[in-house]
């Protein structure tokens, strides 16, 4: 058992718990007509606690987690980072402009290509994703005050 | 009579220029999805869903299985090229085909693998026209108990073959169930789980969770691998096998085929399995099994056919029984449901244009994957030369698109992002996302039926076991439950038995 293995099995056993008691104290197992809104969710939570306290106690597996290091962590990191920025700023600037500013760093971040290559790619694709969505499947996008196109 | 004008009434639906566009369109993204290390089937149909959303159900159905049988024979493209499999069921391709390659005869393996995959899917096809009706009509009998014992049957095998920790995919599927709860209480319709958010109320959608779990989860994975860049090239003419490959692989392909279906057909075992099970066949019958993982042309053809058979065989308890064969099958179920059909026997019967289009269009997609992946393999072999660096950014502006498209919600890309954390976490502990999302599409289902066998019982749980069908049913979810456990216990004998 690795370290990440016993802390993730502390946290199933805290979230089956949780499930659990908040179907006792919430919902009800029985009705008159058979089993309540609560009946399923006590046994699957019930059940899940019972494969974590397996998971925390056993023995025998121990193969180590390859966790990323230098490069390819901050390469990953960086990447969530800014999917976070831009799923954040997709209501505020619209979906094309965030879209372009998103690839436009990222691209350049992880690739270092030359400046056309990744404006090539950002504007490229906003536009591309934006005549898919938009223009094909009429899905209404997040937009910024005006349509630039 | 029936059968010749179902199928003729399926053509007539397939034959339409926007549903050859759609198989085209599905079987090109399906080889470069497929020849990309790191974006698996299950990715690539999360994926795409969405762009289903504006067509007809029927339209959409047919991309993504043309897709699928794409991805197939596209990961074996990485498989022979750099000895990458683009997708778990060309892993054991490489071994004899990276070894092919090696001897400058990349060619003669990427030709069989497509004429490989093109018989054994066209074979596959005609099994599924026939074996599907069948088991539909034999289904259509099926009560509530009947129902929750099937659902457990597919819950319990796919997760017991679903990663190398039977314990760690079991908590994954009951993760998935978990998540099923949320939303509305499909009997009462009671909020349940919601916290009083309205997003919640409306419970947790698979498209996010699929999108993320493999889509997204996959690309943090991703950058942090170091990627092997596809050299040199590959012509047309070389393509071709000759008469002595063709006639070392025939009989394989055949076996191949038969393994493929036959494996494929389980609930849960899917391609992957097929094809190592195809290749161990393979080797046992060869009367030269030293050559193999030497470059044995054999070694290529038996895996590949038997993996497209397997993912045509996937569809069969899909379409019938209305549980999926494969993580894959599990996310094409979720889109029936979106779409507003249910999967399962009445599908038959209420949706034939449907079903009978989509099998029809599985032979459309199985002569366009052989012309494609032989005519355009040069332009395939350059496409997926893509940088990362590029093609990273771009799979999660997609993601972010396709989950922003369920219901025009940031919160369903928001849930996205989690479960796109949750994914690559997932992986990197040995959890199984496959199992997860199969839980949380047939949560509900297995819900429905197994309170509706409840209320209907005077015994219990009893109810369960006193039906003969789903009392084998229940043997058989036991048994797969019990047969991870059983050979845990076996292989550490000595040791304490949750070791």
């Amino acid at each position: 058992m690795t370290k990440a293995d016993r802390v993730t099995a502390v946290l199933l056993l805290v979230f089956a718990l949780g499930f659990t008691g908040t179907a006792l104290k919430y919902y009800p197992y029985w009705s008159e007509t058979g089993p309540g809104q609560g009946f399923l969710p006590v046994w699957l939570g019930g059940g899940m606690a019972g494969l974590a306290l397996l998971l925390l106690f056993r023995r025998g597996r121990n193969e180590a987690i390859e966790w990323p290091r230098g490069e390819g962590l901050r390469h990953m990191l960086v990447l969530l980072a800014a999917t976070v920025v831009f799923v954040s700023f997709l209501k505020t600037l619209g979906m094309v402009i965030s879209t372009a500013a998103y690839l436009a760093f990222v691209v350049w971040y992880l690739g270092r290509h030359r400046w056309w290559v990744t404006l090539g790619v950002a504007a490229g694709a906003a536009l591309l994703n934006w005549l898919v969505f938009v223009h094909w499947l009429r899905v209404p996008f997040p937009e910024m005050g005006v349509w630039i196109f | 009579m029936d059968f010749l004008a179902n199928l003729q009434l399926g053509f007539s639906v397939a034959f339409t220029p926007f549903n050859i566009l759609m198989a085209v369109a599905g079987v090109m993204v399906g080889i470069l999805i497929g020849a990309l290390p790191g974006v698996g089937p299950p990715s690539g149909v999360a994926m795409l869903l969405p762009l289903t959303f504006g067509m007809d159900p029927t339209s959409g159905i047919i991309m993504l299985a043309a897709m699928y049988a794409g991805t197939m024979y596209g990961g074996t493209i990485t498989a022979v090229l750099i000895n990458t499999p683009g997708e778990s069921a060309s892993v054991v391709t490489c071994l004899d085909g990276y070894a092919m390659a090696q001897q400058g005869r990349a060619g003669p393996a990427l030709g069989i693998a497509a004429i490989g995959s093109f018989i054994a899917g066209t074979v596959g096809v005609v099994l599924l026209m026939l074996v599907s009706p069948a088991l539909a009509k034999w289904s259509l009998s099926f009560g509530p108990p009947e129902t929750f014992a099937l659902m457990l049957v597919g819950l319990t095998t796919v997760t017991m073959l679903a990663g190398d920790d039977p314990l760690k995919a079991y908590v994954s599927m009951l993760f998935g169930l978990t998540l099923a709860m949320v939303g509305f209480d499909i009997i009462s319709g009671e909020p349940r789980y919601g916290f009083g958010i309205p997003e919640m109320m409306d419970g947790v959608d698979f498209l996010p969770v699929a999108i993320g779990l493999f889509g997204l989860g996959e690309v943090f994975a991703g950058t942090e691998e170091k990627q092997q860049v596809i050299k040199g090239s590959v012509r047309l003419r070389e393509v071709l096998p000759g008469l002595a490959d063709w006639s070392r692989s025939k009989w394989a392909i055949a076996r191949g085929t038969a393994m493929g279906f036959a494996v494929g057909v389980l609930p849960g075992a899917g391609p992957t399995v097929a094809s190592f099970l195809a290749y161990t066949l393979e080797k046992r019958v060869s009367k030269t099994p030293e050559q193999f993982g030497k470059g044995a042309i054999e070694g290529v053809a038996a895996p590949e056919s038997a993996n497209n058979a397997a993912a045509t065989a996937a569809m069969v308890p899909m379409l019938t029984l209305g549980i999926p064969g494969s993580a894959t099958t599990a996310i094409m179920l979720g889109g029936l449901m979106m779409w507003g059909l249910r999967p399962g026997p009445m599908l038959f019967e209420k949706n034939p244009q449907f079903v009978w289009g989509l099998i029809a269009s599985q032979y459309i997609a199985n002569v366009l994957l052989l012309i494609l992946s032989t005519v355009f393999i040069p332009l395939f072999v350059r496409a997926v030369r893509i940088p990362y660096s590029i093609l990273m950014p771009l799979i999660v502006v997609f993601c972010v698109t396709g989950a922003y498209s369920l219901k025009n919600s940031p919160w369903d890309v928001g849930q996205m992002l989690v479960f796109g954390v949750l994914g690559y976490l997932m992986k990197k502990l040995g959890y199984s996302p496959a199992a997860l999302v199969l839980a949380l599409v047939l949560g509900p289902l297995a819900e429905r039926a197994l309170r509706q066998s409840l209320i209907i019982s005077d015994a219990g749980i009893g109810i369960l076991f006193m039906r003969p069908i789903s009392a084998v049913l229940m043997a058989i979810a036991i048994v797969a439950v019990a047969v991870p456990i059983v050979r845990k216990l076996r292989g550490n004998r000595g040791q304490s038995p949750i070791s």
